[in-house]
């Protein structure tokens, strides 16, 4: 009895506290969508003047907001280069997260996965400049080398994930299928691939989520190319002298859908990821 | 032959996605080191300069103070991040209503774009707080923190744990899932119920997600960037200038790369030192149990 | 051999990533036309630009020109430049970034380019003044400068009969009533840093020598010498802004000026757009800041917002001319002027903002003096030094640091500067 008591009490207390941060979350998201929809001239420094409902719901915004980013053109860029990441990504990183992963016992591998884990720490800063040049020589400053190189930055993350996860996977599995005389390379990819599958959609979302928002990536590689992908068009609203806010909001909440949707298609699958790959 | 046709399969994967990683990371990484030498400005002709970059960087007091300041915020954030994930988590955990609706929720702030967030919460620190102080009579909230050299810095915190929270949660969560309900059953008949039961039960079988979600919130703090920019730019009086953002700043921005670029490695020195500390730490930890 | 070693895992890695390489880097060449390509480095003009290329292409056949107005462009061309991909021409602003491309030797010499004698002597001296040491060329062609001094709200001061303050004492004597009446003299947005240089640039032309870094490289003289009076009067204008203006920022304070919240705000033109933009009705003008003591005293702040370099590395300097020769047409020129409030570095009958009316005549009399802030190189980042000592109020820390920051952060260029001095003596 005292159990479910406490545990009742326990959930009126939690339920609490997840809609008083919701109200944290609501009232960001609530402004976002006020100003997207007011006209600069309504902006004011009052906080009722903020607060206020538009003066009406057109949406006017939205429209010159996709026009100024290009909108079609540069999601369509965002699209390809995200999508292409996180395809890339799942395969190659889950790839090198089983060679490592199975193998931590050799020396050799022991340092291959540190030597890359390592590679989170690096600072981007010091990166950009070598980087910038070394895709011009191997004329890769396209979008291409933007892929690339985003498949490098998160492979210290993605593998870590991937092989702490094949640390709950039995090898007994592999053993079963060997003795059927499957290759190595076959057992990986008719078992062990399909089994990660939680894992998948975590590393799909946390690397889609990075290389979405990323600006200064595309800035470096792509600059003088002309071609824009969404973050980086969204510039186009700020300046040191001026920044539209509401056009600029607008075009954020446009931005803002994708990823979400794609969150939400993958939220059921990450929850097991995160935990069984982040242990150990 | 079954066993060299494994190692060969293994090499064959490991090989060129290493070669990959060297060429895009590594190489790049020692270019960078290689201008930490010099007095490059990031364009033009440069000069070697030996060590005199890295003998500046223990007399500068700007990276001085911004090594203070990344490192009081990366603690401060992680601690508060990692309590209130963990008090959510345990409330998300039990039997509640529309558990996905706020999964999905607290997922929002990861994808509100850095202006938006900037703008929000520099609306919400320099009107709406001040203004709520009034109506409430808490004077020392009266004026907006991120205009006070002293407080600023909780704004910056405020803003960071706000984002990270979300993804702390879900570990957290995924940790109470693994906790067998036997182990409550247990415990219950011990006696252990409320701050007990979790202090010596539920704790102790979380440390694992516990760990990684220490190693992830103390790396992604001292790396903090976007919400400097979005927040206060260093300011004010330099008093919010991380790590990150004064390499980024002065390195692309002005004209320090060489100088920069020493920064950086040595930043990256400290990162994997905290790091590997923390891990082994945690290790230890496990092992006891 | 590595290149070809990389390009073949890509290959081996994801025939999807090889068969995107292809793709890419195709050049958008048009057929036997020199391409020109200018990238300029203010996105607010970007619609003009836009303008100007297409009439541009469609009223020339053998010159195709691209002009790029992104933002971060400093970032974009630094990054540009390290792979060796240079525009044609760029567009850039009068200050430190300039001086450093003269000296890397990415800019060519345009003495030689016609168009060079319609621009105004005081900005190519400015120009000039810019380069670390002194050289024999020309590096680039002044476009457009900007003004920068007190903003006023028109409306507000006829009301009132409040009269435009000439003199340092005019000025304070004007912010006293102004707040005699319970209106808030200065608005001010301190939390963004670089505006804590608007009010400090307006006033350094008229309390410290034009060249004052050029002679502390030389080693002739100091910032504490010649800062204090600026630093003590600066102080001073704190008590008619805001209560906390460190909470502000640009935006919050165009807004506030726009909303009527404050009869002053001492900013440059280019906030203009950004204040008309809340209330397009704001009758607005401007004057010079009168920061010393006589009338006769004052100067315009007024340096090179926008100018045209050629780059070194440019293979077709006629097209290039021919590109600056249109972009200078007096017909182009008024309409950049009009969409930007700027004012043109170029002689000859030009309208001007209405903004601008109170600064016209010294305009017209070419009474300018350079930003001083052209000078301080970003990272010493003296915008936020400024910050912190309008929040401490404490001179004499602020310009000790000054001192020994500058030192610092621009050793290589006093080297320069004094082995130059070395060698040329006493020119």
């Amino acid at each position: 009895m005292t159990k479910t008591s406490v545990a009742m009490k326990a959930n009126k207390t939690a339920m609490i506290l997840l809609v008083l941060g919701l109200l944290t979350i609501i009232f960001p998201l609530y402004m976002t969508v006020v100003i997207a929809f007011k006209q600069p001239s309504e902006m004011t420094n009052s906080i009722s003047g903020i607060l206020s409902l538009p003066k009406s719901w057109n949406l006017d915004n939205f429209r010159e907001a996709m026009q100024v980013t290009d909108f079609w053109n540069s999601l369509k860029n965002s699209l390809l280069i995200t999508g292409v990441t996180v395809v890339v990504s799942v395969l190659i990183h889950s790839l090198m997260g089983y060679a490592l992963g199975r193998n931590k016992k050799s020396k050799f591998y022991n340092f291959v996965y540190l030597f890359i884990v390592s590679g989170m720490f690096v600072p981007f800063a010091i990166l950009m400049m070598p980087l910038a040049k070394q895709t011009a020589e191997l004329g890769l400053a396209n979008w291409a080398g933007v892929i690339i190189l985003y498949v490098v930055f998160y492979m210290p993350m993605n593998v870590l994930l991937y092989s702490g996860y094949l640390v709950n996977i039995p090898m007994a599995l592999e053993e079963a299928a060997r003795v059927d005389g499957a290759s190595t390379w076959r057992t990986y990819w008719t078992i062990i691939f399909p089994i990660m599958r939680p894992m998948h959609a975590t590393v799909a979302v946390l690397t889609a989520l990075a290389v979405w928002n990323d600006v200064m990536t595309p800035l470096v590689i792509m600059a003088g190319t002309s071609q824009n992908t969404l973050p980086l068009a969204q510039l186009n609203f700020q300046s040191q002298f001026g920044t539209n806010y509401n056009l600029a909001f607008a075009s954020y909440l446009l931005s803002l859908i994708p990823i979400l949707v794609f969150y939400i298609i993958c939220q059921k699958q990450i929850l097991n990821g995160v935990v069984n790959g982040a242990v150990k | 032959m079954m066993k060299n046709e494994r190692k060969r399969t293994f090499l064959f994967i490991t090989i060129p996605i290493l070669a990959l990683f060297v060429c895009f990371n590594t190489i790049p990484l020692i270019r960078g080191v290689i201008y930490s030498f010099t007095n490059f400005k990031g364009f033009g002709k440069y000069d070697w300069v030996g060590l005199r970059n890295y003998i500046d960087l223990f007399s500068d007091g700007r990276v001085g103070k911004s090594y203070l300041f990344t490192f009081k915020l990366a603690i401060v954030t992680t601690i508060v991040v990692n309590v209130i994930s963990l008090v959510l988590a345990l409330g998300l955990n039990s039997k509640i209503r529309a558990k996905s609706f706020f999964r999905g929720a607290y997922f929002l702030p990861n994808i509100l774009g850095s202006l938006v967030v900037g703008y929000i919460f520099n609306y919400f620190f320099t009107y709406i707080l001040p203004a709520l102080a009034d109506m409430t009579g808490i004077t020392a909230l009266g004026t907006s923190i991120l205009s006070s050299p002293s407080r600023a810095w909780i704004g910056v915190m405020v803003v960071c744990a706000w984002q990270a929270i979300a993804m702390n949660t879900i570990i957290y969560i995924s940790g109470l899932q693994t906790v067998p309900e036997d182990v409550y059953e247990a415990g219950g008949l011990d006696g252990a119920t409320g701050w007990k039961q979790f202090r010596y039960l539920t704790f102790p079988l979380i440390i694992p997600f516990f760990s990684i979600n220490m190693v992830l919130c103390v790396k992604n703090f001292l790396m903090v960037f976007d919400q400097i920019v979005a927040l206060t730019k260093g300011g004010p009086a330099q008093s919010t200038e991380s790590i990150s953002y004064l390499i980024y700043n002065n390195g692309m921005s002005g004209g320090q790369f060489g100088f920069q670029s020493a920064n950086a490695v040595v930043f990256f020195i400290v990162i994997v030192v905290v790091s590997v500390a923390q891990m082994k730490f945690s290790g230890s930890k496990e092992e006891q149990l | 051999m590595k290149r070809k070693r990389i390009k073949c895992l890509g290959m081996s890695l994801c025939c999807v990533l090889a068969a995107l390489t292809v793709q890419g880097c195709g050049d958008a060449g048009s057929g036997g036309r020199t391409e020109i390509e200018i990238v300029q480095y203010k996105p607010e003009a970007a619609n003009y630009f836009k303008l100007v290329e297409e009439e541009f292409n469609a009223t020339h056949d053998d010159i195709h020109l691209t002009i790029s107005s992104p933002n971060d462009a400093m970032t974009i061309l630094k990054t540009r430049f390290i792979r060796e991909d240079y525009p044609d021409i760029i567009g850039i602003g009068g200050d430190i970034n300039y001086s450093y491309f003269v000296d890397a030797e990415i800019l060519a010499d345009i003495s030689e380019y016609i168009g060079l004698r319609d621009v105004k002597q005081g900005y190519l001296d400015i120009a000039e003044a810019l380069e670390l040491v002194p050289t024999e060329g020309t590096y680039i062609v002044p476009y457009v400068a900007n003004a920068a001094g007190i903003l006023y709200n028109k409306e507000m001061f006829a009301q009132h009969g409040w009269e435009v303050p000439e003199t340092w004492e005019e000025l304070k004597a004007l912010c006293e009533e102004i707040q005699a009446e319970g209106i808030l003299p200065f608005y001010f947005g301190f939390k963004d840093t670089w505006t804590c240089l608007a009010p400090w640039n307006a006033m350094a032309v008229e309390l410290a020598p034009a060249d004052t870094a050029r002679q502390v490289n030389k080693g002739q003289t100091t910032f504490t010498g010649e800062y204090r009076e600026l630093s003590e009067k600066y102080l001073q204008l704190l008590p008619y802004g805001p209560e906390d203006p460190f909470a502000y920022g640009y935006n919050d304070a165009c807004t506030a000026f726009a909303r009527g919240e404050s009869a002053m705000y001492p900013i440059g033109s280019y906030a203009a757009p950004q204040i008309l933009s809340v209330n397009p009705d704001l009758q607005m003008d401007s004057f010079v800041m009168p920061a010393c003591d006589t009338a006769e005293g004052r100067t315009l702040n007024s340096g090179i917002d926008l100018g045209f370099c050629v780059t070194a590395d440019c293979k077709n300097k006629e097209a290039a001319y021919e590109v600056l020769d249109f972009l200078l047409a007096d017909e182009n020129l008024q309409k950049y002027i009009d969409a930007q409030n700027a004012v043109p570095c170029k002689e000859g009958e030009f309208t001007l903002s209405p903004i601008l009316d109170g600064m016209t005549s010294f305009i017209e009399e070419g009474n300018m003096t350079d930003y001083q802030d052209h000078y301080y190189p970003s990272e010493m980042a003296v915008d936020a030094q400024l910050q912190t000592f309008l929040i401490k109020g404490d001179i004499d820390t602020f310009l000790a640091k000054f001192d020994s920051d500058w030192q610092r952060y621009n050793r290589d260029i006093i080297r320069l500067v004094q082995e130059y001095e070395k060698t040329h003596g006493n020119e």
